[in-house]
Order: structure tokens, then C-alpha cells, then sequence
């Protein structure tokens, strides 16, 4: 392959819609097992580097005021003590002159939101008031000589009440007629039809509770200003939109002003549009920093990262119209979400990605209250797995069935049945497998789901405990839209590879992923490729946003490596240079590239291997030892050398936001509970996870996305609930004392296993992992309680308390 | 309180005297020899077996003074008030919260952080990277101390008894069912050693 024919390549998959049609042959590293990951060392002794870590000579600390109130609007506010507080080197005020209206902050395009504002929506939000100090303490003493004149609001937490039209307005100023910012629907069939066909219809009703992310490294970020250029870290997951939106303040700066660094990232899971998240604070921090000339660091406290969950909070209201041999005919599903942002998501959409159910209606409502905003929160899926899990195990349970016989004969895609899906995956490039199937086989094994599986209510164990089991099932997915840029360097002196492209490394081990994938496709060994994303080197790969990584990402670092490679291949054939002197013959005379191979970082000649010269000495060494150089001292060249070698390439899809994007691989969960039902304690005790990643990069990295997601998931469903005092409207447990997230002993045994059947949109038939389990293990908590004890419980989390209601012991 | 202040105070045994010359000589007479007496609020630690002599004040964690004031990066802030061990160090052999202590209290004593136990070679830090213990990393030092001193204490820990000692560590990755069997692996390598001695 020449480089242009690379090039040529590269375009033609762009937006990708099909199968890889140009996968490789043979995997080497992709796929293997046991891969080091390129962060450990660094993590384990303690010296990976965040940007809470950051610490500069002479740093300030920025600290907000928040709201006392969940509604409530600055009149007045008295400053004078703070100022002279020994300590205090600058004060923002929301009327600060240096202070726009709106700025663009961030988010997924630019947005106009004012950097410090004055009405508060509500308790906890930061407003009004900045302080920089030389300490903490300094800040916080200062925030507290403040005199504020609120003016207060009433307020709404509940979302039906926010319906009432006698109800009064949560956010006035966004919002002025009433509290729905909008209702979409997700739809498709006839509904009156489907529930008249049907043998039996069933309506409940379910409620998710508030949750949030619980990010370990809180919000926080560091600006200095190098005379006009300023230099920021920062704590987020998109330093592509930082810089968009940070070169279009102070009127303007050049972007290749902006220095960035993005060091380890002590996890998101999403997030980035409400204050703590978005650009708001380092706003306020750049103006302080510019004025006082000194570095400042901000920080919210534990409870700031608290305000702004999940965006599944709210009420879902299902009525399911099904026939006795469990042929779902119409499913209705209305979502009352409380603030989810970007106009929400779900609750019906993975009836159209997975089922061929025929009639749907699913229509939700936005609705603003008075708490914080809510958002994708590993992830935005959450609203249709619920939907998904409670309806199908719903319906299984009615019937008596085997929920996998009802997830078997429902399987499909927009309404239409597995042929037609098939059809849809012969067009598109794919080689149709029954990813369900598959993903059932291994699965029913691993749990013993024949012997496991009983009526409800029915296996009481020797401790006492009631045992209960489910299984639940949905599309793998990722959104796999953006763009990634990617580039690569051949260092000299050793030959050796960097990856370029800055991202935000939060764990996922995505990095040495990328490693892998360029070390198969340019033949290299994978010690011989290196990626640290900390840096801003000009190129920008998605990061994990817009769920993606592999998805984008992959692409871009496999037209990279193929790039890269075709050039060394070149100019190993190539004369290595010509300069005043004469011409420099190539390494390899009379041979084309295409006759060229590399293996293990070794180019050599197809037909004669033996005939061979390492990347290393391709490239050659550097500065005064290198190309040229003491060529008249010695009468001739010292080193063989090539020119610098460098490639960069990009892919760039719309993915899941095309429109309908059917998703061939399938995923299947299994939990198994005990019940105590004296004291409505629910241990989660074994759960199997076996998802269709389409084709492993890095299996370890999966499993971890796997057990730790469970994890994650099984605490959603457990525990986690952020509460507000209907009275006053405050948050009550805004700690980690007071909100449990799962602890190692949380959890029973994870059993994880992986199905390739290469029908991804990804690279190599790839496609996401990393949202998928913790979105769908909460739900399932339901159906696993009611096999146990033989009562629905639909209130998440499913709480002790919640438990003994049901059984009607208190 | 006017008064005291013009009182002069011995630093070895604090005894009152009214005059410079009275108290010199008192220390001449009483304490030749002995080791200079330390400042208030100046302690000493042992920190990863090196020495430190410091200055803190009374409000200064341990946390704050390893981590902000000798830049050791360890130590890590996720909870902020002793509910998730990713602050954990060891001191005197037992793990502890840094964040929960008071570094003016730790005068005389050993300390130990992830990075300590990273130099001196303990193969926990290669199992924990071997089997994947860390995914974003924040809370894996306070892993690692909590897990050391476990080993410490009972060099062949079964499952459950890690899932005890690791009980008040959080990890929002959810990378726990990794965490044993790292540190089962590192408690038969540790043995291998012992034995080969």
C-alpha cells in the first residue's frame, strides 16, 4: 500500500456505517492477554500525578459562595469585610466589571452561561462570589464575612408537582411560562392496536431516586498567565472544548497561545455541563489570576460535586400489552425526568434498537425543578436500560416464563424480527451471527441458569435468606461519533513510537489499547510504542466523550499506523536524502516498498528475509551525531539515517447520531440476590457478565469495565440516593458518609466473559464496553428482589426500608 | 499573661525564672549535654526511612503535610473526612487516615506511603499493576498502604480476610475483585523470599 492509497483508504471509511472492510488478517497484540498497562507503575506507588496534586509557587485558592437557598436571588451582598482579610488577594463579584454576561463554558458546542451568577436554582449552586487566597482556610473565612441580601423563591423538588399548573416557576428566567422545557417522543406502530391484539395488559409504575457521579479527584483546575499566555490544568474530559471555549474569552485569545495540560484524571463518568463541570469556575479563576498575578487553583469541596446526578432521576409509567407465549405487542413508556440535560434521553429507545415489538410509544418529559442539574452519568442509557429490564422481566414474570425465552422471541430491531436484522447486517458488511445467542450460550453455562432459575419466592436458602436470579439483556453500544485526531512520531536513536494526541486518561486503559492497535498494524513490538495523552500536542482524539473511544479513536490510530508505516516502507526504498552534497541511496536499492515487511520492528525483504534493517537504524541518530553531520570531517556519512518520519491521520463519524443505526452485538447479565426478609437487607451475591464487544482490543481493560461497572451498578441499586429536604430544599447527605457507594464487600463474585462477533461499527468489527454495565446491572436489582420474595419493588434504590414496605413489615 | 510573658522559660524542663542570666545558668548547671530541646510545634518523623525535622501548626493534617508541604502525592483527598482510605499511610505499623490525624501528633513516629513502598521493591506494586488494580488510580495508594499492612501483620491473608482489611477503601471504578488476588500473589512471592533466605 502506498501512502496515498493509505490516505485514499482512510477517507473511504470515514463516517463509517459498515463492517471493517479492511481488517487484519492476523492480531497479535489486539487481543492479547496480560498486556501491560501503561499506567501502573505510576499508580500504584502513588505517583501519578492529578491536577488536585498541582501545586505552584505562590498558588491562591479560589473558593465560591453557595446558595443558601434552593431558589433564591442576590439583592444585595456586602464584601468590604472579606476584602481586608489578611490573606485575600482578589474578590469576583457577579457584578464585576471585568465580569461578561455569558461566556462559552463548554459543553458539546458553545454555550453562552455566565461565568458567576446571581439567582441561585438551587442550594449548593455557586454563585456571586469568588475569593482567591493564599489558603483554603483564608477563602472559606472569607466567604463567611460576607453579608448577602437574598431574595428567596419557592422552590419545587418533585417533578409532578413541577407539572401542576398551579405550580410556581423553578427557573423563571430560562423557563417563564412553565416547568416542562420539553416533551419528546419515541414512537413507532399503532398503540390502540397492539394493546387491543393483546392477550393481557399490565401497567406499574417506577421511580429512580437522585444519584450522582461521586468523581473520587473533585472538581478543580489550575490557570497561571505567562505575560499575555495563559497556561491552564485542568480537570475535565474534553480538552478539545476547554480550548474552544478559553480561546473565545478575554475578547480573544489565539489559540496557539493556550498551553494545556491534562494530567491522570481522577474519573468523571460523564458530567461536564452543570458549574462544577463545566468552565464557569476557571473562568472566574483566569480573571482572579490575571489580576493578582498569581497562579490560582480551584477546588470544590466534597459536597460541591454532589449538586448535578444522573439523568434517569424521575418517574416512569409503563403500560405493556403482551400475548400469553410472551410476543410482546405494545409497549408504552413515559419518562418525567427531573433536569436532565440536553433535552434527556430515553425511556424507550432500546425497544427499537433490540426488539421487534411493534408498536411503541414513548414520550418523556423534561422538567425543571429545583436541584441540581443532571446529566450523563455512566451514562445516559440509564433511562432505557431501566425501561428495557423492568418491562421484559416484567412481562416473563406475568406469564411464568423463562425471561430469556421472552428476550428470545421478542429479539429483533424497530419493530421488525431477527430476519430483517440480519438482512440489515448482510448490507452493511457484517457476517451475521446470533449475538444473543452467543452471549446466552456462555452465559446460562457460567451462571447454571437451569438449575438456578425458580418461581418467585420459592428457594429459601439454610441461612434463612431468601435466594433470588435474573437475567437481563440489551445492545452493546458506543456512540462512536466526533472526531479523532491521532498522530505518530518516529523518535530517532532508537526507532522507537509516540502516539500524540491529548485525551482525558481516566483509567480506562484505553492508552496501551492504542498501543496495541499500532503495534500490529505497523509490525512493530508493543515496548516500542508509547502514549502519555497529558500534553497539548495540536491533535485531539475523542476523550472519552461522546462515548466513544475505541469507536473514533481506534480508527484514527489504525489510519495512523498504516500512514506511518507506508512511509517507512518509502523511505526505506527511497533515497534517504538529496542535498547539495549528492544523493544519498536508499537502504534498501531496487526494492519497492511493497516488497517490504515489518516484524517486530525489523524491516526486511518478503523473498529474503535475511536482507533486513531495523526502524532504529532506518531512522538513524539525532542532532550532531545525525544525518549529516562530520560528513566532510570523515569523507562520508557516519550513520544511515531517513528523513524525520511522522504521519497523521483522523476519522470522523456522526455514529449514533445519524438517525436509527441498527446494533447488531448483544450483551447479557445475570444477578443472583439473597434477601433477608427480616431485615430487608439485599446482598447481591453472584452476578455474570458477558458482553459482545464485537472484537477484544484489550481483554483485561473490558473486564474491568465489566466487574467494575457491576460494582458501580449494584451500589446504584443498592444505596445511592442523594436526598433533599422537601422543607427546605437542602441536600442532606452530601458526603461520603452519608451517600454509600459499593465497597469490595458489596459485591459477590463477578464472572466475566467476553463474545467477538465481529459486528461493531469499530475497528476490526469493535465496538463500546464502558458505559454498557453500570447502566444496565441497576435495574436489574427489581426482577432478582421479586424472584426472591415474590413482590415487585420499583422504587430505586432499593433500600432495607423499601424491602419491609413491600412485605408490609412496617 | 502580661507577666508570664516576661518570665523566661527553660526549653528542656520548662522552669520559670525571673532573670536571662538566672535561667542560663540554670541550663549550663542542669542540661550540659543534653540534645537541643525541640521548638514548639516542630516534630520529627521518620517518613519512607528517611529523617524529617518540620515545623507545622496545630491545625496541619498529616495528610496536608505530606502531601502539600513534602510533595508526596500519595496521600490522596477523595472523601475529605475518613470514609473512603484513600488517604491511608502507614504509621507505626498500623494503617491509619491521614486525613484524620493530626500531623502535631505524630512526632517520633514512622511513616510509610505508597511511594515508600514502591522504592523498597515490595511486590505488591508489580501484582497490583499485573492483575489491573487501578483504573482512574486516584484511590490506589490507599490500596496499597492498607494492603502492605495487612501483609505485615498476616503475610497469608485469605479472600475473606482482604475483603475485611480493604472494607473501608472505596474505589469508584469498581476495580475491587482484582485487589486479592494481587495481594495473594504478592503475599506467595514475599514468601518465595523469605523462604530463599
Amino acid at each position: 500500500m502506498s501512502v496515498q492509497e493509505e490516505y485514499d483508504r482512510m477517507i473511504e471509511m470515514e463516517d463509517n456505517i459498515e463492517f471493517d472492510k479492511y481488517t487484519l488478517k492476523d492480531f497479535d497484540q489486539i487481543g492479547k492477554k496480560d498486556v501491560r498497562r501503561l499506567d501502573g507503575t505510576e499508580k500504584a506507588s502513588g505517583r501519578a500525578e492529578y491536577t488536585m496534586d498541582v501545586q505552584l509557587p505562590g498558588m491562591l485558592y479560589l473558593k465560591f459562595m453557595t446558595s443558601p437557598y434552593p431558589h433564591a436571588e442576590i439583592k444585595s451582598m456586602d464584601t468590604s469585610r472579606a476584602e481586608t482579610l489578611p490573606g485575600v488577594r482578589g474578590i469576583l463579584r457577579y457584578d464585576d466589571p471585568d465580569l461578561p454576561e455569558v461566556a462559552d463554558l463548554g459543553g458539546h458546542g458553545p454555550t453562552a452561561m455566565a461565568p458567576l451568577p446571581k439567582v441561585a436554582h438551587f442550594e449548593g449552586e455557586p454563585v456571586g462570589l469568588a475569593v482567591a487566597a493564599d489558603t483554603e482556610d483564608i477563602a472559606d473565612e472569607a466567604l463567611r464575612l460576607v453579608k448577602v441580601e437574598w431574595e428567596e423563591r419557592p422552590f419545587l423538588l418533585d417533578v409532578e408537582e413541577a407539572l401542576k399548573s398551579d405550580a410556581p416557576l423553578a427557573h423563571p428566567e430560562d423557563f417563564p411560562e412553565n416547568n416542562l422545557e420539553v416533551e419528546h417522543l419515541e414512537a413507532h406502530g399503532d398503540m390502540e392496536k397492539g394493546f387491543e391484539e393483546a392477550d393481557r395488559v399490565l401497567e406499574f409504575k417506577a421511580t429512580r431516586r437522585l444519584h450522582t457521579y461521586v468523581s473520587p479527584e473533585r472538581p478543580c483546575g489550575v490557570v497561571r498567565w505567562n505575560g499575555d499566555y495563559p497556561e491552564f490544568w485542568l480537570k475535565h474530559q474534553r480538552p478539545h472544548e476547554n480550548k474552544r471555549a478559553i480561546s473565545s474569552w478575554f475578547e480573544h485569545i489565539p489559540m496557539n497561545q493556550i498551553e494545556m495540560h491534562m494530567l491522570y484524571q481522577g474519573a468523571t463518568f460523564g458530567g461536564w455541563t452543570q458549574f462544577y463541570w463545566n468552565q464557569g469556575p476557571m473562568y472566574c479563576a483566569s480573571v482572579l489570576a490575571k489580576r493578582t498575578g498569581h497562579s490560582v487553583k480551584y477546588i470544590f469541596d466534597r459536597r460541591g460535586d454532589f449538586y448535578g446526578g444522573s439523568m434517569d432521576e424521575g418517574n416512569y409509567y409503563f403500560k405493556v400489552g403482551f400475548n400469553n407465549d410472551g410476543r410482546i405487542l405494545a409497549v408504552e413508556a413515559k419518562g418525567h425526568f427531573s433536569n436532565p440535560q440536553w433535552e434527556g434521553f430515553g425511556p424507550g429507545n432500546h425497544f427499537e434498537d433490540n426488539t421487534r415489538i411493534p408498536n411503541l410509544h414513548a414520550p418523556r418529559k423534561v422538567i425543571k425543578v429545583n436541584k441540581g442539574p443532571n446529566t450523563a452519568v455512566r451514562c445516559e442509557q440509564l433511562p432505557n436500560t431501566m425501561s428495557f429490564t423492568l418491562v421484559m422481566d416484567r412481562v416473563a414474570a406475568e406469564l411464568g416464563m423463562d425471561p430469556i425465552d421472552v428476550a428470545i422471541i421478542n429479539d429483533g430491531a424497530k419493530g421488525h424480527d431477527m430476519d430483517w436484522l440480519n438482512e440489515r447486517k448482510v448490507e452493511a458488511g457484517f457476517t451475521p451471527r446470533d449475538s444473543l445467542k452467543e452471549c446466552l450460550e456462555k452465559g446460562k453455562t457460567a451462571i447454571d441458569w437451569d438449575n438456578k432459575w425458580h418461581p418467585p419466592g420459592a428457594n429459601k436458602l439454610s441461612n434463612g435468606k431468601m435466594h433470588g436470579v435474573t437475567f437481563s439483556w440489551t445492545h452493546e453500544w458506543d456512540d462512536s461519533c466526533g472526531s479523532g485526531e491521532i498522530a505518530m512520531r518516529v523518535e530517532r536513536n532508537d526507532g522507537t513510537v509516540s502516539i500524540l494526541g491529548m485525551r482525558c486518561d481516566n483509567g480506562v486503559n484505553a492508552e496501551t489499547g492504542y498501543c496495541q492497535i499500532a503495534a500490529d498494524e505497523l509490525g512493530m513490538r508493543l515496548e516500542d510504542i508509547f502514549y502519555r495523552p497529558h500534553t497539548d500536542t495540536g491533535f485531539f482524539p475523542m476523550c472519552p466523550d461522546s462515548s466513544t473511544n475505541t469507536g473514533v479513536n481506534g480508527w484514527a490510530v489504525r489510519h495512523c499506523a498504516r500512514l506511518l508505516k507506508a512511509k517507512i516502507l518509502e523511505a526505506a526504498t527511497s533515497p534517504r536524502a538529496v542535498t547539495q552534497r549528492g544523493i544519498y541511496p536508499p537502504h534498501f536499492p531496487d526494492i519497492k516498498p511493497e516488497d517490504l515487511d515489518i516484524k517486530d520492528s525489523v524491516i526486511f525483504v518478503k523473498t529474503d528475509p535475511a536482507q533486513k534493517l531495523s526502524v532504529a537504524e532506518l531512522v538513524g541518530p539525532s542532532a550532531e551525531a545525525g544525518p549529516l553531520s562530520f560528513h566532510e570531517l570523515y569523507g562520508a556519512e557516519r550513520h544511515p539515517f531517513s528523513a524525520p518520519l511522522f504521519a497523521h491521520a483522523y476519522q470522523a463519524q456522526i455514529g449514533c447520531y445519524k438517525g436509527f443505526r441498527p446494533k447488531f452485538c448483544r450483551q447479557v447479565h445475570f444477578m443472583e440476590v439473597e434477601v433477608d426478609t427480616e431485615t430487608g437487607e439485599i446482598e447481591v451475591s453472584n452476578v455474570v457478565n458477558v458482553n459482545d464487544v464485537g472484537k477484544v482490543i484489550n481483554p483485561d481493560s473490558c473486564a474491568g469495565q465489566q466487574y467494575g461497572g457491576t460494582y458501580m451498578g449494584a451500589g446504584r441499586a443498592l444505596f445511592e440516593e442523594v436526598v433533599h429536604d422537601p422543607v427546605t430544599g437542602v441536600m442532606l447527605n452530601g458526603n461520603l458518609l452519608d451517600y454509600k457507594i459499593a465497597t469490595i464487600e458489596d459485591c459477590g463474585p463477578i464472572d466475566t466473559h467476553l463474545v467477538e462477533t465481529q459486528q461493531g461499527y469499530g475497528p476490526y468489527g469493535a465496538t463500546g464496553i464502558g458505559e454498557d454495565i453500570a447502566t444496565v446491572i441497576p435495574a436489574m436489582l427489581a426482577p432478582a428482589v421479586y424472584n426472591a420474595i415474590g413482590v415487585w419493588i420499583y422504587e430505586f434504590p432499593i433500600t432495607p426500608d423499601r424491602v419491609l414496605k413491600a412485605l408490609g413489615k412496617i | 499573661m502580661k507577666e508570664q510573658l516576661h518570665k523566661y522559660l527553660c526549653p528542656y524542663c520548662s522552669t520559670k525564672f525571673e532573670a536571662f542570666e538566672d535561667l542560663k545558668d540554670h541550663a549550663l548547671a542542669a542540661h550540659t549535654g543534653e540534645p537541643t530541646p525541640l521548638p514548639e510545634g516542630m516534630i520529627r518523623l521518620t517518613l519512607n526511612g528517611d529523617e524529617y525535622q518540620i515545623q507545622v501548626q496545630p491545625e496541619w493534617t498529616l495528610n496536608y503535610l505530606i502531601h502539600d508541604k513534602l510533595g508526596l502525592t500519595s496521600p490522596k483527598m477523595f472523601c475529605d473526612r475518613g470514609a473512603c482510605g484513600s488517604c491511608t499511610v502507614i504509621m507505626n505499623g498500623r494503617p491509619i487516615l491521614s486525613c484524620m490525624t493530626l500531623a502535631i501528633e505524630c512526632d517520633g513516629n514512622t511513616i510509610e506511603t505508597a511511594e515508600g513502598i514502591a522504592d523498597s521493591g515490595h511486590p505488591l506494586v508489580e501484582t497490583y499493576v499485573k492483575h489491573h488494580c487501578m483504573q482512574c488510580g486516584y484511590c490506589t495508594p490507599g490500596f496499597i498502604t492498607t494492603a502492605k499492612a495487612l501483609l505485615d501483620k498476616n503475610p497469608n491473608p485469605n479472600e475473606e480476610e482482604i475483603r475485611e482489611a480493604l472494607g473501608g477503601n472505596l474505589c469508584r471504578c469498581g476495580t475491587y475483585p482484582q485487589h486479592p488476588k494481587a495481594i495473594m500473589e504478592a503475599a506467595e512471592l514475599l514468601g518465595e523470599s523469605e523462604g530463599g533466605k
